[in-house]
C-alpha cells in the first residue's frame, strides 16, 4: 500500500477505510464537531433540527462541543438570555457545554479534545490551532450544518506540504512573526487547500503558544489547515487532560507531498500586516512601519494571548509605562491562563504598565468590546485587519506579534520588539 | 436531471485574493436588509452596479476568491440582484466549501480572468467545467466540480439536498438558511 501522509492517514481512520487518495471525495466522520454560541452558527443549526427533523437532539452528543466565548463582555439581557438558552439545550440534550472560561480553539486542548489525530470540525478557520498537539482542525463555516446535523462530512482529502522548521526563533520574534514570513514568501494562497504538516529541529524550540499562533492562522496562506509533529512538549501538555487515549501520530515514511519547505526560525523577524487584510504585499518587516503613530493597543485571541504571550509582553513592559493616552488591553486566551498569570504576578506587572486586563473572551477582537473610535489605530494581536473589524470603519489596525504590541505601547508609535533598550 | 449549464453576462471581473466583503462595503457587513445590501452592492467600485445586473450574471475573479473571513452580505446581495454564478483562477477553500453548501455554481478555472471582460456573454457548461466566451469563441477548460458538489448544487444546496434524502422528495429549490456572519 502506498505510504500516506498523517493528513491522508486521519482521513483513512475517519472514513473507514484502509487508504485514501488526495483529491478523493469521501465521507469522513469527524471525532468532534464544534462550535460557538451565535446566532447565525448554534441558533440557527438548533432552530435547523427542530424545524427539520422535528427535535433539538444531536444523534451523538459526545461528539458536539459548544463553547461560549463571543458575546459575553456586556452583562445586558440579551446576553444572559442568549446564554441561559444554550446551557439549558446542552444541558438537556447531553452537549458539552464550556461556559466563558475562554476562547474555545483554546479550551478545546484545555479540555482535553485536542488529541493527537483527532479530526475536528469548528464553524471557525482559527480551529487550525489545535495543529499545535497533532490535531486536525477545520473551519467549515455555516457547512457546519452538515456535520451538526448528520454526523458526518462530505469532503475531499487535501494534500499536504512538509514544513521543516530549523534553527530557533530569536528574542522577542514569535509564531505570528513565522506565519507573517510564510505569507511574505509564499503569498496569501501559496497553499491552497493544503494541510501544513510542520516538524523538524527546529519545532522543539518553538513554545506551545508559538505553536497555537502560527497552526491558527494558516487560513491567511490560503491552507486547509496545519498539523504538528508532536514531541514530548505537546505530549506532556496533552496526556493529563486528554478524553481518549494519546498516541503520537505521523505520516509514513516516503508520504507524497506537494512540496518540501524548510523555515529557518533564526532568520525570522518581527513583520506586521498593514491595515485592510493580511495579503502579502501588507505584510512588511517591522522596519517598514516603526514609526507610525497607534493609540490603542490589543494583546489576545486565539492566536496570541496565552501565557507566554503575556510573560514576553511583561518582559518589555516591566516597570515603564504606556505611552500617555495608549489605551492597552491584555485578553487572556483562557481563563486558566489568566488565574496562572494573576498567581505569577504578571497581570500585577502589566496593570501596573498601564493595561487594562480584560477576562477571556473573543469580544475585544472584533469590536463587541472596547470598539476602536473614529480616526484610531490600533496595533492588535487578533486575527483580522479588515477595516471596521475591531470597532469604527474609520479606524485601522496592524497586526503583529504580543511583543510588537507591547512594544509600540510604550512608544505611542509602532516599535521593533528587538530594540535593544526593550531587550535588556 | 439535466446538467447545470449557466449562460449570462459577466457582470464583474474581480482581481486576485478579493476579499468578498468589500463588495457591500465594511460598514454593511453585519447589515442583513436585502435592499439596503442591494443598494450597497458594488456601490464604490460602480454607482450604477445594482442596475446593470440581470438574473443569470455570472462574477469572474482571479486568484483566491472570497480570501479572509468572508461574511455572507456581499455574495446574498449579488445573488439577489440575480447573480448565478462565480468562475474564478481559484478560490478560498472556506468560501468555496460554504458557497457550494448554499449551492452556488462555483468553477475553478485557471486563465479565465485574462480571457474574459466585464459585459462578455459567458456559457458555462457546469458540470464538464467548460467555458465558451461568446466574444472571442475561446473555449476554457475549467476543474469539474466534485460529484458531491454537483449533487448539491442540483437539488439547490445542501439542505434542500438532505430534505430529499430524508423524504425522497426534492427540496425547495434555491433554499438557503440565512444569518450566518461571525465575530
Amino acid at each position: 500500500m502506498r505510504p500516506q501522509t498523517l493528513t491522508q492517514k486521519i482521513y483513512t481512520r475517519t472514513a473507514g477505510r484502509r487508504h485514501v487518495e488526495v483529491g478523493e471525495e469521501l465521507v469522513v466522520r469527524p471525532d468532534r464537531i464544534m462550535t460557538q454560541q451565535w446566532p447565525g452558527y448554534l441558533e440557527s443549526f438548533i432552530g435547523h433540527l427542530k424545524d427539520r427533523h422535528g427535535t433539538d437532539a444531536v444523534l451523538d452528543p459526545d461528539r458536539y462541543v459548544v463553547f461560549i466565548d463571543h458575546l459575553v463582555t456586556r452583562g445586558d439581557r440579551d446576553e444572559d438570555e442568549q446564554r441561559a438558552a444554550s446551557v439549558e439545550w446542552a444541558k438537556r440534550t447531553g452537549v458539552h457545554i464550556h461556559d466563558r472560561i475562554g476562547i474555545g480553539h483554546q479550551v478545546a486542548a484545555e479540555m482535553g479534545y485536542a488529541v493527537p489525530g483527532a479530526l475536528v470540525v469548528h464553524q471557525d478557520p482559527h480551529i487550525s490551532g489545535i495543529g499545535a498537539f497533532g490535531s486536525l482542525g477545520l473551519g467549515l463555516f455555516r457547512r457546519l450544518l452538515e456535520p451538526w446535523t448528520t454526523g458526518e462530512l462530505v469532503t475531499t482529502v487535501p494534500g499536504s506540504v512538509r514544513i521543516e522548521l530549523v534553527g530557533a526563533l530569536p528574542a522577542n520574534v514569535d509564531g505570528r512573526d513565522v506565519l507573517h514570513h510564510l505569507i511574505h514568501r509564499h503569498g496569501p494562497d501559496g497553499f491552497l487547500g493544503q494541510v501544513l504538516e510542520i516538524g523538524g529541529p527546529g519545532l522543539s524550540s518553538m513554545t506551545l503558544a508559538d505553536r497555537q499562533s502560527l497552526c491558527g492562522m494558516v487560513v491567511f496562506t490560503g491552507a486547509e489547515s496545519a498539523v504538528m509533529d508532536q514531541d514530548e512538549t505537546a505530549l506532556d501538555f496533552v496526556e493529563p487532560l486528554a478524553r481518549t487515549p494519546v498516541e503520537a501520530v505521523t505520516g509514513d515514511p516516503h508520504a507524497e507531498f506537494i512540496d518540501r519547505i524548510e523555515v529557518d526560525l533564526g532568520q525570522v523577524s518581527p513583520m506586521v500586516a498593514l491595515p485592510g487584510s493580511s495579503v502579502a504585499e501588507h505584510i512588511v518587516p517591522i522596519g517598514d512601519a516603526v514609526g507610525t503613530p497607534v493609540q490603542r493597543g490589543y494583546i489576545g485571541s486565539c492566536s496570541s494571548g496565552r501565557y507566554e504571550d503575556l510573560e514576553a509582553a511583561a518582559k518589555i513592559l516591566a516597570g515603564r509605562r504606556v505611552a500617555p493616552g495608549f489605551g492597552l488591553v491584555v485578553v487572556p486566551t483562557s481563563e486558566a491562563i489568566r488565574a496562572r498569570a494573576e498567581r505569577s504576578g504578571l497581570v500585577a506587572l502589566l496593570s501596573a504598565a498601564g493595561a487594562t486586563v480584560a477576562g477571556s473572551s473573543c469580544d475585544h477582537c472584533y469590536g463587541y468590546a472596547g470598539p476602536l473610535l473614529d480616526d484610531q489605530t490600533c496595533i492588535s494581536s487578533g486575527v483580522l485587519n479588515v477595516r471596521g473589524r475591531m470597532g469604527s470603519t474609520r479606524s485601522e489596525i496592524y497586526l503583529g506579534s504580543a511583543q510588537t504590541v507591547a512594544a509600540s505601547a510604550l512608544a505611542g508609535v509602532l516599535s521593533d520588539p528587538r530594540d535593544p533598550g526593550l531587550l535588556a | 436531471m439535466s446538467p447545470v449549464t449557466l449562460s449570462g453576462r459577466v457582470a464583474w471581473v474581480f482581481p486576485d485574493h478579493f476579499d468578498v466583503d468589500q463588495i457591500v462595503g465594511v460598514d454593511n457587513i453585519r447589515n442583513s436588509d436585502p435592499g439596503v445590501l442591494r443598494a450597497a452592492c458594488m456601490a464604490s467600485f460602480a454607482p450604477d452596479f445594482a442596475a446593470t445586473v440581470g438574473a443569470g450574471d455570472l462574477l469572474v475573479a482571479g486568484r483566491n476568491f472570497g480570501y479572509g473571513h468572508p461574511h455572507d452580505q456581499g455574495m446574498n446581495a449579488m445573488i439577489s440582484l440575480g447573480v448565478a454564478g462565480v468562475v474564478a483562477e481559484s478560490f478560498a477553500p472556506m468560501f468555496a466549501r460554504s458557497w457550494e453548501f448554499l449551492g452556488l455554481p462555483l468553477l475553478a478555472c485557471p486563465g479565465i480572468s485574462a480571457a474574459v471582460r466585464r459585459g462578455d456573454e459567458l456559457t458555462v457548461e457546469w458540470e464538464d467545467g467548460l467555458v465558451g466566451v461568446t466574444r472571442t469563441g475561446a473555449t476554457l477548460r475549467g476543474i469539474p466540480p466534485s460529484a458531491g458538489a454537483v449533487a448539491t448544487v442540483r437539488a439547490g444546496g445542501w439542505v434542500a439536498l438532505s430534505l430529499e434524502r430524508t423524504t425522497g422528495r426534492p427540496g425547495r429549490l434555491g433554499e438557503r438558511d440565512d444569518g450566518g456572519g461571525t465575530g
